[in-house]
């Protein structure tokens, strides 16, 4: 079965594959950032793609703008040129080695993908069902019901560790600033 | 497009993710890099959703968004703290244990 366009799945495929590249390449933090932001609203389409409006909104919306806004802040804090790289490039040899690494990851992960019995599965089954429920409740009402009637308690220790790591960030930055 | 598809695009972002983690030396930068790792990951959980006809797949991807937001506040906490006491935040750097 087909799902999206195939024209627009290229071009956001191709997109998103560059930005992610950016992320890696850039020297600059700055602009690293701001690729990395293009590749999550690259993931927001494709999220839209696959029909799922809801996440694709929290995606832009948590991601794309909550997180990636602590992001900027900080790598703005932390002076703009922390990203580029000095003349102390003392692992030269360290690209060859993540690049020889990439293809062999790449490789086992694109082969696994395209034989795995999962996908061979998938592709028998229609998707139909889902449209449905989603057309049936809406987009986001299928997705609260099935937050709260399967997975009601991960939902709340996603609270219990939301908790934790705003104040594990209090006591982090309290510590530091009462020393100086 | 199909599955396969979908899962090519979320390898190639991962591997790219990876390779960020592994060469890069400012810890920011390894932290989006994290980030373009967690989502790959998001991504075929989204299109094993579609594909498999069912809504879970969005469920773990909200969760992973909670844990990599509370990741982001705590990693980039402890990255400030290190340049707050070192004034530097290269990882080749910060090879030593002792405070």
């Amino acid at each position: 079965m087909v799902v999206g366009n195939p024209v627009a799945f290229i071009l956001l495929a191709i997109v998103a594959v560059a930005s992610a590249l950016g992320v890696v390449i850039f020297r600059n933090a700055v602009y690293s950032m701001l690729s990395l932001i293009v590749n999550l609203l690259m993931l927001a389409l494709f999220f839209l793609m696959l029909n799922a409006m809801f996440v694709a909104t929290i995606q832009v919306l948590i991601y794309a703008g909550a997180v990636m806004v602590l992001f900027l802040f900080v790598v703005t804090m932390l002076s703009p040129d922390a990203g580029s790289a000095g003349p102390r490039d003392r692992l030269r040899w360290q690209w060859g080695a993540g690049a020889g690494l990439a293809i062999i990851l790449a490789g086992s992960l694109i082969v696994a993908a395209v034989n795995g019995s999962i996908a061979q599965d998938a592709r028998t089954i229609g998707a139909d069902a889902l449209a449905s429920q989603v057309t049936a409740h809406g987009n986001t009402e299928a997705f609260g019901l099935a937050l709260f009637h399967g997975f009601s308690f991960p939902f709340e220790l996603t609270a219990l560790l939301l908790v934790i790591s705003v104040l594990g960030a209090v006591v982090l930055g309290r510590r530091f600033a009462g020393r100086e | 497009m199909s599955l396969s598809a979908y899962l090519i695009v979320s390898a190639l972002l991962f591997t790219i993710g990876a390779v960020g983690v592994l060469v890069r030396r400012n810890p920011l930068v390894m932290f989006m890099s994290i980030e373009l790792m967690l989502n790959a990951v998001n991504l075929s959980f989204m299109a094993f959703s579609r594909f498999l006809d069912s809504v879970d797949g969005w469920i773990f991807v909200f969760l992973v968004l909670t844990v990599a937001a509370a990741e982001v506040v705590v990693g980039l906490a402890i990255i400030v703290a290190i340049f707050r006491t070192r004034r530097e935040i290269d990882v080749d750097e910060l090879s030593s244990l002792k405070g």
